[in-house]
C-alpha cells in the first residue's frame, strides 16, 4: 500500500472546523468520516488506514470523541475522522449526538460505513440512516474473516446493486481489503465512479408525507436546504427530533409537518418516530435477508461456550474477582524484579553518577544534596514502580481486548442496581483502575444525568494507578508473602465500599429506580501483542509524563522544604517537619501519627504517588548512611548489566511459580535497608494495612479534583456528571 | 549562603512552582488519558457537548 502518514492527530486541542489542507471540494484533499456500530472496528480500520495509535478495545464505547488521522494515498491527501460508535444517529445519546452533528454540519466528502460483517442486521439500521443523508457511503465490510469461519454467505455484489454503493469486505485487524477501500473511497471522490445511492422506499404513507414535508421546507424555509440535506431534514421534522428542531430553531411554526403526517399516525395508531424506525428495521431486515446466507445447523460457539459460565449468575461475580486476583498476582510476580532493579539502580549507581558528576562541574554542595536527597530520591521512589504500573496496564489491556471486560460490567450489573445504577455505569468504574481522570470524564457516556453524577462521585473510590506505588512498597514491606492478596483485597475493598457508598447515597441525594441496562457483549478475541503493546503504552506513559513534571517538580519543593530554615539539623524542625507535627495528632488514633506520615500525605493531594517521594525524600539520609565503599564505574555498570538479567529471570520463574509464591517472599532475606527498611520501622504490619486503606480512601488527588469541577462546571445536564436537574 | 545561592534557590523553587502550576492548572486535569478518547476535550466543530 503507498499509504503514507503525513500527520497523525489527536484532536485534543484544535478547534479549527478542518485542516487548511483538506477543505472540502478542494483538490488536495478529502475529509472521510468513519461511522459504524460500537466495537466493529472503526479504531482499528483507522490505525490500519494511517498508521496511527487511535485506542481499540474489545468493548463498546472505546472512542466517545471525534478522532481523525490524515494521510496520504495516490496522491490524495485523505483525512480520516473516526466518529463514535452508534446504532443509529437519533439524539439519544453523546455519541450518536456527536456523530449526527458531524455528518449533518461538516458534511464530510464522504462517508466509510463500518459494518461487522457478524452482525449485518443490526448494522445495517445506522446504514438505512446514513443513506438519508445524501452523503456518498462505502461500505467496508468489517470482520469479513469472521462471518467467514462462521459459515455465512454475504453477496456483496446484489448489496452493492440493492444499495447503489460500494462495498469492500475488509479485515482491518489483518490489514486486509483497504488497499481496495481506499481506491472505491478515491474513485468516488475524484470522480472516476458514479456514486448514486438508492432511494431506500420507506412506504407509501410515508413517501407522501416526506414529499409533502419536504415542497414545505423548500418553499417556506429555502435557506434550511442549503444547510440540511432536505430529506434527512423532512424525516426528522416528521420524527419531532428535539435535538435537529433546537439546531434549526423555527420552533412551533413546523405544526405543517402535523398536518402532513396526520393521517400517518392515525393510520398506524404510532407516533411517527416508532413508524420510522420501524420501516428503517424493515428495511435493514430485508436487505440482510437477501444478501446473507446463514449456515442451516449453528454450532454453539466459543463465546457462547465461555459465556456460559462467565456470565452465570451465581458464578459471574466470583469469576470476576478471581480474574481481578490473578491480575494482581501476575502484576506483582512479573514486574517486582524488574521494580527492585530499577530501585537497586536508581538508589546505588545512579545516584553515585550523580553525585560525581555534580562534583565534577563544582555545583555548591546544597545543590548536590537537591539533585540526590531531592529529585533522585524522590522522583527515583515513583519511578522505580514503572514496571508494576506498566505489567497492570498490560493486563487490563489484555482483559479489555479480550472482551471479558463488557463481561465484568454485565455480572456487575445487579449489584449496581442495588445502588440505583447499572452495569454501564460500571465501564468508567473500570477506567478508573488505569486512571481516575479519564474515568471521570468517561460518565458523560451515561445517558442520565443521576448515573453521571453518581458514578462520578464514587469513581475515586476505585483504585488508581498512581495509588500503586503506595500500596506496593508498603505490601513489599510487610507483607510480601502474600502480596497479590493483599492488593487485591485493597481494589476489591474500593469496589465495595463504592457499592455502599452508592446506597447510602440511593437513599438520600439519587433517589430512583436505576433504568434497564441494554449492553452489546462483543465476541472473546485474542488481542493482538503489537496492539497490547501500543495500548499498554499509551496508558502507562501517563505515569512517566507526570514523573518528568509534577512529580519533580513536587519533589524540589519538598526537598526545600525539608531543608527550610536553611540549615535546619533535624528534619523535623524544618518547615514540612513542623506542618506534619500539627497534622500527625489527627492521624494517631489511626496508627499513624507520625509527622512523616502526615508530611507525605498533604504532598499525595497533588498526585497520590508523590507520596512514596516524599517518603523516600524523608527517609533518605537514614539509609544513605548505610553505605560504606563506592564501587567503580565500571564495577557499577557491570553490577546494573547483571542484576537485570537476575531480575528478568526471576520475574520468568515467578510466572510459572505456585500461585501465592510471590517473588516478594525471597525479599525476606534481604537486610532491612533504603526505604523499605525505614517504613517497616515506623510501621507495624496494621497501622501499614491502615495507612494504604487511608491512601484508598483519603481526598482525590487535585487532578481528579479538576476533572470533576470541570465537568460539573460545564453544567448542561447532559454533559455534566455532577449536575443533577 | 550568598547572593547567587539565593538567586539560584529562588531560580528553582519559581521553575518548580511553575511545572507544578503548568502541569496542573493550565492543562486543567488534561492527561494521557484524553488519548484513550475519554477526556474532555476543546470543544470543536459544531458539536454541543464536546
Amino acid at each position: 500500500m503507498s499509504t503514507q502518514i503525513i500527520e497523525d492527530r489527536i484532536q485534543s486541542g484544535d478547534n479549527t472546523p478542518q485542516s487548511p489542507l483538506i477543505s472540502r471540494g478542494d483538490k488536495r484533499g478529502v475529509t472521510v468520516a468513519v461511522a459504524g456500530n460500537p466495537n466493529s472496528g472503526k479504531s482499528t480500520l483507522i490505525n490500519a488506514l494511517a498508521g496511527t495509535r487511535l485506542s481499540v478495545g474489545n468493548w463498546p464505547g472505546v472512542t466517545v470523541e471525534k478522532k481523525s488521522a490524515i494521510f496520504e494515498y495516490e496522491g490524495t491527501k485523505i483525512r480520516l475522522v473516526d466518529l463514535p460508535g452508534t446504532y443509529s444517529l437519533s439524539p439519544y445519546t453523546q455519541e450518536e449526538i456527536i456523530a449526527g452533528d458531524y455528518l449533518v454540519n461538516e458534511k464530510p466528502d464522504l462517508v466509510i460505513n463500518v459494518v461487522d460483517a457478524t452482525n449485518l442486521e443490526r448494522n445495517l439500521y445506522l446504514t438505512v440512516q446514513l443513506l438519508e443523508l445524501g452523503i456518498p457511503v462505502v461500505i467496508a465490510m468489517n470482520i469479513y474473516d469472521e462471518a467467514v469461519k462462521k459459515g455465512y454467505e454475504i453477496e456483496i455484489k446484489t448489496m452493492e446493486e440493492m444499495l447503489g454503493v460500494r462495498v469492500i469486505p475488509t479485515v482491518a485487524t489483518k490489514k486486509t481489503g483497504l488497499d481496495d477501500l481506499l481506491k472505491a473511497v478515491t474513485d468516488i471522490t475524484d470522480g472516476t465512479f458514479s456514486h448514486q445511492p438508492k432511494k431506500l422506499n420507506y412506504g407509501a404513507d410515508i413517501e407522501s408525507a416526506a414529499s409533502a414535508v419536504e415542497a414545505q421546507i423548500r418553499n417556506s424555509y429555502p435557506k434550511l436546504t442549503e444547510k440540511y440535506p432536505l430529506r434527512w431534514l423532512a424525516f426528522k421534522l416528521m420524527e419531532k427530533d428535539s435535538h435537529t428542531m433546537e439546531e434549526i430553531n423555527i420552533g412551533g411554526t413546523i405544526s405543517f409537518v402535523d398536518e402532513k403526517t396526520e393521517h400517518l399516525r392515525k393510520a398506524h395508531g404510532e407516533d411517527i418516530e416508532s413508524i420510522m424506525a420501524d420501516e428503517r428495521y424493515a428495511l435493514a431486515s430485508g436487505l440482510a435477508h437477501e444478501v446473507l446466507k446463514k449456515p442451516e445447523f449453528r454450532k454453539m460457539e466459543i463465546t457462547e461456550k465461555i459465556d456460559k459460565i462467565a456470565l452465570n449468575r451465581f458464578l459471574g461475580i466470583p469469576i470476576f474477582l478471581a480474574a481481578m486476583w490473578l491480575v494482581f498476582k501476575l502484576t506483582f510476580d512479573v514486574s517486582k524484579p524488574f521494580a527492585d532493579w530499577m530501585n537497586s539502580t536508581a538508589s546505588g549507581p545512579f545516584k553515585r553518577w550523580a553525585e560525581v558528576l555534580m562534583s565534577l562541574i563544582k555545583a555548591p554542595d546544597w545543590t548536590a544534596s537537591l539533585v540526590t536527597d531531592g529529585v533522585i530520591a524522590g522522583v527515583g521512589s515513583v519511578i522505580v514502580f514503572v514496571p508494576v504500573i506498566f505489567a497492570m496496564m498490560f493486563f487490563i489491556t489484555f482483559l479489555e481486548g479480550s472482551g471479558y471486560m463488557a463481561r465484568a460490567a454485565f455480572v456487575m450489573d445487579r449489584a449496581m442496581h442495588a445502588i440505583g445504577l447499572h452495569g454501564k455505569s460500571f465501564i468508567p468504574m473500570l477506567l478508573g483502575f488505569g486512571c481516575n481522570v479519564p474515568a471521570v470524564y468517561a460518565t458523560r457516556t451515561l445517558e442520565n444525568p443521576k448515573d453521571k453524577a453518581l458514578t462520578a462521585l464514587l469513581i475515586p473510590l476505585m483504585s488508581c494507578g498512581a495509588r500503586l506505588p503506595v500500596y506496593v512498597v508498603f505490601i513489599g514491606a510487610f507483607f510480601s508473602a502474600h502480596a497479590g492478596t493483599v492488593l487485591w483485597s485493597l481494589y476489591v475493598m474500593g469496589i465495595v465500599l463504592a457499592v455502599a457508598m452508592g446506597l447510602i447515597f440511593k437513599k438520600t441525594l439519587f433517589r430512583g429506580e436505576a433504568p434497564v441496562f441494554i449492553m452489546e457483549l462483543p465476541p472473546y478475541r485474542m488481542p493482538s501483542f503489537k496492539s497490547l503493546m501500543i495500548h499498554t503504552w499509551e496508558k502507562g506513559k501517563h505515569f512517566l509524563v507526570k514523573a518528568g513534571t509534577y512529580i519533580l517538580a513536587v519533589s524540589i519543593l519538598v526537598w526545600f522544604l525539608l531543608n527550610l530554615p536553611w540549615g535546619v539539623e533535624q528534619k523535623r524542625d524544618s518547615y514540612l517537619g513542623k506542618t506534619g507535627q500539627i497534622i500527625a495528632p489527627v492521624l494517631e488514633p489511626l496508627g499513624f501519627g507520625s509527622w512523616e506520615a502526615a508530611s507525605s500525605l498533604i504532598s499525595g493531594l497533588i498526585a497520590k504517588e508523590i507520596v512514596v517521594g516524599t517518603m523516600g525524600e524523608i527517609y533518605v539520609t537514614k539509609a544513605e548512611e548505610e553505605k560504606k565503599e563506592r564501587p567503580s564505574f565500571r564495577e557499577d555498570l557491570r553490577d546494573v548489566v547483571v542484576s537485570f538479567g537476575t531480575a528478568a529471570k526471576a520475574a520468568a520463574l515467578n510466572v510459572f511459580s505456585t500461585p501465592g509464591i510471590s517473588s516478594l517472599s525471597a525479599e525476606e532475606d534481604e537486610k532491612r535497608a533504603g526505604l523499605k527498611g525505614e517504613i517497616q520501622k515506623a510501621f507495624t504490619p496494621l497501622s501499614a494495612y491502615a495507612f494504604i486503606v487511608f491512601i484508598l480512601l483519603y481526598m482525590p488527588c487535585v487532578v481528579v479534583a479538576i476533572a470533576m469541577s470541570r465537568s460539573s462546571a460545564r453544567g448542561n445536564g447532559s454533559g455534566s456528571p455532577l449536575h443533577t436537574k | 549562603m550568598g547572593a547567587t545561592d539565593i538567586l539560584l534557590m529562588g531560580l528553582i523553587i519559581g521553575g518548580a512552582v511553575y511545572l507544578l502550576y503548568r502541569s496542573l492548572w493550565k492543562k486543567k486535569g488534561h492527561c494521557s488519558g484524553c488519548e484513550v478518547g475519554t477526556c474532555e476535550m476543546k470543544r470543536k466543530y459544531n458539536s454541543k457537548d464536546c
